[in-house]
C-alpha cells in the first residue's frame, strides 16, 4: 500500500490524539489520547521502515521501544491518576492546579481552600 | 654661599621634626631646637645676602631634577634674587625674635612643644615660599604654611572660637588657592616649563588673553592669603591664636607671602595689565574698609588685625600701580612695625588678661617699656617721620601720582584718606590702651626681659628702615633687584610732609576727643553711622548666608538622595527583578493541559520553519 | 621564564591553604599570617629591586606558561611600571594588616580563619595585578569577592549581611559585563593577551564595538571604583567590615578597578575610549561634588558613622583618579596612578586609626566618640589630625599629586575631546578640592579637637602600643614621602604609561 496512506492515517490519529491531550477533563482520556499519539508515531516509523526498506530495520526496531516505553508510561501515569483520585475524589485535569508558581502568601491560601473544602469542588468532577 | 640657600628652609623643618619627636630627651625642652634652628637659618640667610649682594642683578638658582610630568619636568631647587634674599632674612629675623618671645608668652602651656614645632615647620614653609625656584615648590610652601596656621590659630583648641576661626582661615585661603592652583596650570603650560625663571622670562610671549586669565588666576591665591577683598573675613578671627602667632603668621609673613609672589612673578602680572588693575582696584576697597573697621572694634588684636589687611593693600596697591621697590619696601618696614605692635600688644593681654580695649586704659605707667616700643610702632603705623613707614606709605602715594590714570589717581586720593583713617585708629588704639585711666582689675606688671627685647629691637628697626630719608642710595630698597619697566622708589620732602601732615590730622582729632571726654571710646562721635564699621559691613553674615547656609542643606540633601534615590534605585533591580519573574510566574498556572498546548505549539513552529528550510 | 612571580602568588596562597586546614591556636596563626605575609612582601621587594627602572614600560619577570589551550587562554603574568607600586602597595598593606591583627583580634574571634581568608585574598589581589591574560585577570578579580564576602558577612558589624550581600552581587553584576566585554576583545581581536592586546590599541575591533565594549567595561570596572551612581555599596561594605577588611577594600580593592581601566580599557579601546571619556569624566566629577556634600552632610549631622564617612570620601578621590583616567593623556593617567597609591596609602591609614578607636571606644559613632581625641589618646588624635590632612590633598603629602595631575590632564585633555568641556570639570574638581578641605576640618573638629565628654573623661584608654605603631608609623612616613618625592611613583610609571597610549 502507498506510504501516503498509512501517513494520512497516522496523522488523523495524531489529530484526534492532540485534541484529546488538549481538550478533555478526564485524565484517563487524556493518557488514552497520549497512547493514540504514541501509536501514531508508531505507525509513521513502520511505514517509513517498509518504504525505505530498511536493511536494518531501524524503524521497527524503534517502534518496538516506543510500546515498551508506552507501556511504562501508561503504568506510571494510572498510578499517579489513581493515587490523584483517592486523595481529591476527581481526576478532572482543570482541577489539579496544586503545582502552579503562586505567590507565597496565595499558595498558603490554597493550602487552606483544598484542605478545608476538598468536596465543594466536586461539582460537575468526573469520577 | 647662594648654593647652600637650600639650607634656609631645611634648617627649621629639621628643628621641626626633631622638636616634635624628641623634645623629651633635648636638655632646655623644645624651645632649643625650634631657637636654634632658626638662628640658624637666619645666620645662613645673612651670607646669602651678602654672597647675593656681591653681584647685583644676577639671579643665583640651583635646582635638580624633582619629577617628571608629561612632556614638563619639574625641578626643584632654589632661586636667590636681591627681592628672595633680603624677605628671607626679614622672615628669619622675625621668626627668632617671635620663638624667643613665645619662650615667656607660652610659659607654661601644655602643648608648648608642637606649639613650637608647627611654628619651625611655618617658618620652614615661608621659607620654602621665598626660595623657591619652581611653582610647585612653592605651592607647597604656600599650604604648608596654611597648614600651619590652621593648627597654630587652633591652638587653643577647648575654644569654640579657635575652632571655628582656625577652620574658616583654612577654607577661606584653600578657595582662593585653588585659583592659584590653576593660575599655575595656565601660566606653567603657556611657558613650557613651571619654574620661575622661565615663567616671568616668557610672559611677554604668552598670548594676551592666556596670561590675563592666569595673572588673574594667581591674584585669587594671592587675595586669599593676604586676607584682600572679599577673602580677608579670617584675618580678624584669626585672633583667636596665640598673640606671637598673629605677630609672626599674620602681620610679618605668611600673609605678606601674597604680596611677595607677586613681586616674585611681575613680569607675568606686567604682561596682563588688567590684571594690574583688579588689584588696584581690590586694594582701594580693603584698604578704606578695613582700616574704618578697625576704627570700631574694641578688641586690642581686632584692630591690629584690620589694620594689616589695611596695610597689606597698601602693599598691594604699590604693586598695581608698577610701585614694585615701593610696595616691597613697605613689606618690610610693615613687617617690623606690625609685629612690634603685635609683640607689644602681647606683652600687654598677658598682664591684663583680656582683648577688649574698654577694660585697658592708663597701662603707660606700669607698663614703660612697652608702652614707648607701642608708640614707635603706632607713629610708624600712622605713618609718622622720621619712621620707617612714612617713607614706605609715601613711597606708595609717589608710585601713585606718578602712574596716573584713572588706577594711579584713585590709589593715591584713597591712599591719602586712609593715612588719615589709620592714624585716627591707631591713635584711638594707644588712648584707649595706655592713656585714661585703668578700668580694669588685674594686677599689671612689664613683661620679663625676654619678651621686651624683641620690642626694642623691632622699634629700632621700625626707626632704622626708615633712615635714611634717600633709601634708593643707602637703604634697604637698594637691595630688592627690581624689575624692568617698574618706578623707582621715590621718597620725595613734599610727599612726606604731606603724608605727615595728614597722618596729624586724624592723630589730632582723636586725641581731642579723648581729652574731651577721656572715659568714652573716641568712636562714639560717629553714632550710628559706627554700626556698619562694627560689624565689618556685615560681610561675614552675606557669606554665612550665602555659602555656608546652602551648603550645609546641600550636605542634608545629598544624604538623603542617597539613601532615598541612588541606593534604592540600583537596590530596585533586584525588586524588579523580583517583579518581573512575579509577571513570568503567572505561566505556570499548574494546568497541564495549558503546557501540553504551549508544547504542541512550540512544536508545530519547528516543524513548520524546518519544512519550509527543507523546501528551500 | 623567572620564579618571582608565581612566588608571589603561591607563598600566599600556602599560607592560605595552611591557616584554613591546620589546627593550630591562635597565637600560632597570627605569627604564620605574619610570617607568609611578610614573605610576600620580601618576594614584592625582590621583584621591585630585580626591576629594570630604565625600561620600565617593558613586561619584566614574565611567566608565559600554557594554560587552557582549548580557549586559547595562556597562564601569562608580568609586572611594568604600572603594575609595580600597586604590588608593593598590596603587599604592604596585606603585611601591616596581619601585624595589626596581632595586636586586635576582631569581636567575632576565631583569628585563624580570618587570616587565612585575608591571606586567600592577597592571592586574589596580588594576581590581579600581575596578570596578563583577559581571563587570568578575570579569575583573579573574582577570587577577591569571596573572601571579603566572608570578611564581611561573618566578622563584620550589626548590618554586616546585608552589607555583604549587596558588595558582592554589585560587584558580580559588574563582573559580569566585563566577562562580555572580554569576550568582544577576544573575538574582535583573536586573543586574550593584554601585552597584544595593548600594543594592538583596538585593531581588529570595529568602532561601534569598541564603544561597547568601553561602555561595558565602565560599568564593570566602574562599580569597582567606585564610580558615582554605582557607588552605593561602598559606604555600607566599609562600615560594616572589620577593620582589616576595610584596610584591604578601600587600600587594595577599589584600586583593581581603576587598574582595569589603566590597563584594558583605555589601551586597548582607543576609538571607544574616546567617545566615551566625556561622559566617564562627568560621571567622575559629579562622583567628587557628591561625595564631598555627603560627607559633610555626615560630619555635620546628629547620628552619623566615622566609617562612613571615609568611605564616601573614598568616592570622591576615586572620582579625582577616573577623571585623570578620562582625560586620557599620559598626564592624567600618570595622575591616577599616584592617586591610586596615595589613596591606598592615607585611606589605608584613616580605617586603620578608625579601626583602632573603634576597638578602644567600642564604636565608630561620631555620637559615641564624642569630641577631644587628642585629650583622651594624643599620639591617635595627631595620627587621625595627619591623615585627614594628607587626605583632603595638602601639597606636601601624598594625595595633592593626584589630584594636581588630573586636574593638569583636564586642563589639556587629548586633542580628540572637548576641551571646553573637560577645562569645566577641572573647575568643577577644583571647588571640589575646597569642599573636601571643609569636611574633613568639620569632621576634625567633631572628634579631634575639643573637651572631652563627661562619659570618657575619667577612663583609662590605651593610647598607640607597639603592634598599632608597626601597623601606622610605615603609612605615615610614606604619605610623606612620595609627598615630598613624587618620583618614587611618577618616576616609574613614567615610560609605562607612554606606551599605554596611541
Amino acid at each position: 500500500m502507498h506510504l501516503s496512506l498509512a501517513l494520512a492515517v497516522s496523522a488523523l490519529l495524531f489529530g484526534i490524539g492532540v485534541y484529546g491531550l488538549l481538550a478533555r477533563r478526564n485524565a484517563i482520556t487524556v493518557l488514552m489520547a497520549v497512547e493514540l499519539m504514541l501509536n501514531a508515531a508508531n505507525l509513521d516509523l513502520v511505514a517509513f521502515d517498509a518504504w525505505w526498506r530498511d536493511k536494518l530495520h531501524a524503524g521497527q526496531t524503534v517502534a518496538l521501544f516506543v510500546i515498551v516505553i508506552a507501556a511504562a508510561e501508561v503504568g506510571v501515569g494510572l498510578a499517579i491518576v489513581l493515587s490523584v483520585f483517592r486523595l481529591r475524589e476527581t481526576v478532572a485535569i482543570d482541577e489539579l492546579t496544586e503545582l502552579a508558581d503562586r505567590d507565597p502568601q496565595l499558595r498558603a491560601g490554597a493550602d487552606d481552600q483544598v484542605a478545608v473544602n476538598p468536596v465543594a469542588e466536586d461539582a460537575g468532577a468526573i469520577r | 654661599m647662594t648654593d647652600y640657600a637650600w639650607l634656609v628652609p631645611a634648617l627649621p623643618a629639621a628643628a621641626a621634626v626633631i622638636g616634635l619627636l624628641l623634645w623629651r630627651v633635648i636638655a632646655g625642652g623644645p624651645a632649643v631646637p625650634a631657637i636654634v634652628g632658626t638662628a640658624g637659618s637666619l645666620v645662613v640667610a645673612i651670607a646669602v645676602l651678602v654672597d647675593a649682594e656681591r653681584s647685583p642683578g644676577t639671579v643665583h638658582q640651583s635646582s635638580v631634577a624633582w619629577t617628571p610630568i608629561d612632556g614638563l619636568s619639574l625641578d626643584i631647587g632654589t632661586r636667590i634674587d636681591g627681592l628672595a634674599a633680603v624677605v628671607a632674612v626679614m622672615v628669619a629675623v622675625v621668626a627668632l625674635l617671635v620663638q624667643i618671645y613665645s619662650t615667656a608668652y607660652m610659659a607654661g602651656d601644655p602643648r608648648y612643644a608642637t606649639y613650637t614645632a608647627e611654628v619651625s615647620l611655618f617658618t620652614a614653609a615661608m621659607l620654602l615660599v621665598v626660595v623657591a625656584s619652581d611653582l610647585f615648590e612653592l605651592l607647597i610652601g604656600w599650604e604648608v604654611m596654611g597648614l600651619c596656621s590652621y593648627l597654630l590659630i587652633g591652638h587653643y583648641w577647648q575654644a569654640q572660637g579657635a575652632r571655628a576661626a582656625a577652620v574658616k582661615a583654612f577654607v577661606t585661603t584653600r578657595i582662593g588657592d585653588t585659583g592659584f592652583l590653576f593660575g599655575i596650570f595656565v601660566v606653567g603650560i603657556a611657558a613650557g616649563s613651571f619654574e620661575i625663571g622661565t615663567v616671568t622670562h616668557a610672559a611677554a610671549a604668552v598670548p594676551h588673553t592666556t596670561v590675563t586669565v592666569g595673572a588673574l588666576l594667581l591674584l585669587a591665591g594671592v587675595v586669599g592669603k593676604s586676607a584682600q577683598f572679599p577673602l580677608h573675613v579670617w584675618l580678624p578671627d584669626a585672633m583667636a591664636g596665640p598673640t606671637p602667632i598673629s605677630a609672626l603668621i599674620h602681620a610679618a609673613t605668611m600673609v605678606a607671602a601674597g604680596i611677595y609672589v607677586v613681586a616674585r612673578l611681575y613680569p607675568v602680572f606686567q604682561a596682563a595689565p588688567d590684571s594690574l588693575t583688579v588689584l588696584g582696584v581690590i586694594a582701594c576697597i580693603t584698604m578704606l574698609g578695613a582700616a574704618l573697621a578697625a576704627l570700631a572694634e574694641d578688641d586690642l588684636k581686632r584692630v591690629l588685625a584690620w589694620s594689616t589687611v589695611s596695610q597689606l593693600a597698601y602693599m598691594a596697591a604699590g604693586l598695581a600701580v608698577g610701585g614694585w621697590t615701593a610696595g616691597v619696601y613697605h613689606l618690610l618696614t610693615h613687617a617690623a612695625f606690625k609685629a612690634l605692635l603685635f609683640l607689644a600688644a602681647g606683652s600687654v593681654l598677658r598682664s591684663v588678661g583680656t582683648n577688649l580695649m574698654s577694660e585697658m586704659g592708663g597701662l603707660r605707667h606700669r607698663l614703660p617699656v612697652t608702652f614707648w616700643t607701642a608708640l614707635v610702632g603706632a607713629a610708624a603705623l600712622a605713618g609718622l617721620p622720621p619712621f620707617a613707614g612714612a617713607f614706605s606709605k609715601d613711597g606708595v602715594l609717589a608710585a601713585a601720582r606718578e602712574h596716573g590714570g584713572g588706577l594711579g589717581d584713585t590709589v593715591y586720593a584713597v591712599g591719602l584718606v586712609t593715612v588719615v583713617v589709620t592714624a585716627a585708629y591707631v591713635t584711638r588704639l594707644v588712648v584707649r590702651t595706655f592713656f585714661g585711666t585703668y578700668r580694669g582689675s588685674a594686677q599689671v606688671h612689664e613683661s620679663p626681659l625676654v619678651m621686651t627685647a624683641p620690642l626694642v629691637l623691632l622699634a629700632t628697626f621700625s626707626v632704622l628702615l626708615g633712615l635714611p630719608v634717600l633709601p634708593h642710595s643707602y637703604g634697604v630698597a637698594r637691595w630688592l633687584d627690581p624689575p624692568a619697566a617698574t618706578l623707582p622708589l621715590h621718597v620725595g620732602i613734599g610727599g612726606v610732609l604731606l603724608t605727615g601732615a595728614l597722618s596729624l590730622v586724624g592723630i589730632a582729632a582723636v586725641a581731642l576727643l579723648h581729652r574731651r571726654r577721656p572715659a568714652d571710646d573716641p568712636v562714639t562721635v560717629l553714632g550710628r553711622a559706627a554700626q556698619p564699621l562694627a560689624h565689618a559691613f556685615w560681610i561675614d553674615e552675606a557669606y554665612d548666608h550665602a555659602l555656608v547656609r546652602p551648603a550645609r542643606a546641600l550636605g542634608r540633601g545629598i544624604l538623603a538622595a542617597d539613601s532615598y534615590g541612588v541606593d534604592p534605585a540600583l537596590t530596585g533591580t533586584g525588586t524588579a527583578t523580583t517583579f518581573l519573574g512575579g509577571v513570568l510566574r503567572r505561566l505556570q498556572n499548574g494546568n497541564v493541559q495549558a503546557y501540553a498546548s504551549g508544547l504542541v505549539g512550540g512544536v508545530l513552529v519547528v516543524v513548520v520553519a524546518v519544512s519550509l528550510a527543507v523546501v528551500r | 621564564m623567572s620564579a618571582t612571580l608565581p612566588a608571589l602568588l603561591a607563598v600566599p596562597a600556602a599560607g592560605a591553604a595552611v591557616l584554613a586546614f591546620a589546627p593550630v591556636g591562635e597565637r600560632v596563626a597570627k605569627q604564620l599570617a605574619l610570617f607568609f605575609s611578610g614573605a610576600t612582601l620580601v618576594v614584592a621587594v625582590v621583584a621591585a629591586a630585580r626591576f629594570d627602572y630604565s625600561s620600565s614600560s617593558r613586561f619584566q619577570d614574565v611567566v608565559d606558561a600554557s594554560w587552557l589551550p582549548g580557549i586559547d587562554v595562556r597562564f601569562h603574568l608580568g609586572v611594568d611600571g604600572v603594575s609595580l607600586p600597586l604590588v608593593l602597595l598590596t603587599a604592604l598593606l596585606t603585611f601591616l594588616c596581619a601585624a595589626y591583627t596581632v595586636g586586635t583580634v576582631p569581636e567575632a574571634g576565631r583569628a585563624r580563619q580570618l587570616l587565612a581568608l585575608t591571606l586567600l585574598l592577597e592571592v586574589g589581589m596580588l594576581g590581579t595585578f600581575v596578570a596578563l591574560d583577559l581571563v587570568l585577570f578575570f579569575v583573579f578579580f573574582e577570587v577577591v569577592l569571596i573572601p571579603m564576602y566572608f570578611l564581611i558577612a561573618v566578622w563584620g558589624g550589626a548590618a554586616r549581611s546585608a552589607a555583604a550581600t549587596k558588595f558582592i552581587l554589585f560587584t558580580l553584576f559588574g563582573s559580569g559585563l566585563m566577562l562580555v566585554a572580554f569576550l568582544l576583545l577576544y573575538a574582535g581581536s583573536g586573543t586574550f593577551d593584554m601585552a597584544a592586546l595593548t600594543r594592538g590599541h583596538g585593531h581588529g575591533l570595529g568602532h561601534g564595538t569598541q564603544v561597547l565594549a568601553f561602555v561595558l567595561l565602565l560599568v564593570g570596572f566602574g562599580v569597582k571604583s567606585p564610580m558615582w551612581p554605582l557607588h552605593t555599596w561602598l559606604p555600607d561594605a566599609h562600615t560594616e567590615a572589620p577593620t582589616i577588611g576595610s584596610v584591604l577594600l578601600a587600600g587594595v580593592l577599589l584600586k583593581m578597578g581603576t587598574y582595569g581601566f589603566v590597563r584594558i580599557a583605555v589601551p586597548d579601546l582607543p576609538s571607544g575610549a574616546r567617545d566615551v571619556a566625556p561622559a566617564l569624566g562627568v560621571l567622575a566629577v559629579i562622583g567628587i561634588v557628591y561625595a564631598c556634600f555627603a560627607c559633610f552632610g555626615l560630619a555635620t549631622s546628629g547620628a552619623a558613622d566615622l566609617k562612613r564617612l571615609i568611605a564616601f570620601s573614598s568616592v570622591g578621590h576615586m572620582g579625582f583618579v577616573l577623571l585623570g583616567i578620562a582625560t586620557l593623556t599620559a598626564t592624567g593617567i600618570q595622575g591616577a596612578l599616584i592617586g591610586n597609591i596615595a589613596h591606598g596609602v592615607i585611606t589605608g591609614l584613616l580605617f586603620f586609626l578608625v579601626g583602632g578607636m573603634k576597638d578602644r571606644f567600642h564604636t565608630s559613632d561620631f555620637a559615641g566618640l564624642g569630641r577631644g581625641l587628642l585629650v583622651k589618646t594624643p599620639v591617635l588624635g595627631a595620627l587621625t589630625l595627619f591623615a585627614a590632612i594628607a587626605s583632603l590633598g595638602l601639597p606636601g603629602l601624598a594625595g595633592f599629586w593626584g589630584e594636581m595631575l588630573a586636574m593638569l590632564g583636564s586642563y589639556r585633555p587629548d586633542a580628540a575631546l572637548s576641551r571646553p568641556l573637560f577645562v569645566t570639570l577641572m573647575a568643577i574638581a577644583g571647588v571640589g578640592t575646597i569642599l573636601t578641605a571643609v569636611y574633613f576640618l568639620a569632621m576634625l573638629r567633631r572628634v579631634v579637637f575639643g573637651l572631652v565628654s563627661d562619659q570618657w573623661r575619667d577612663q583609662p584608654l590605651r593610647d598607640v602600643v607597639a603592634t598599632d605603631a608597626v601597623a601606622w608609623v610605615p603609612l605615615t612616613v610614606l604619605a610623606v614621602a612620595i609627598g615630598l618625592w613624587p618620583s618614587l611613583v611618577l618616576g616609574v610609571s613614567h615610560a609605562a604609561v607612554q606606551g599605554l597610549l596611541p
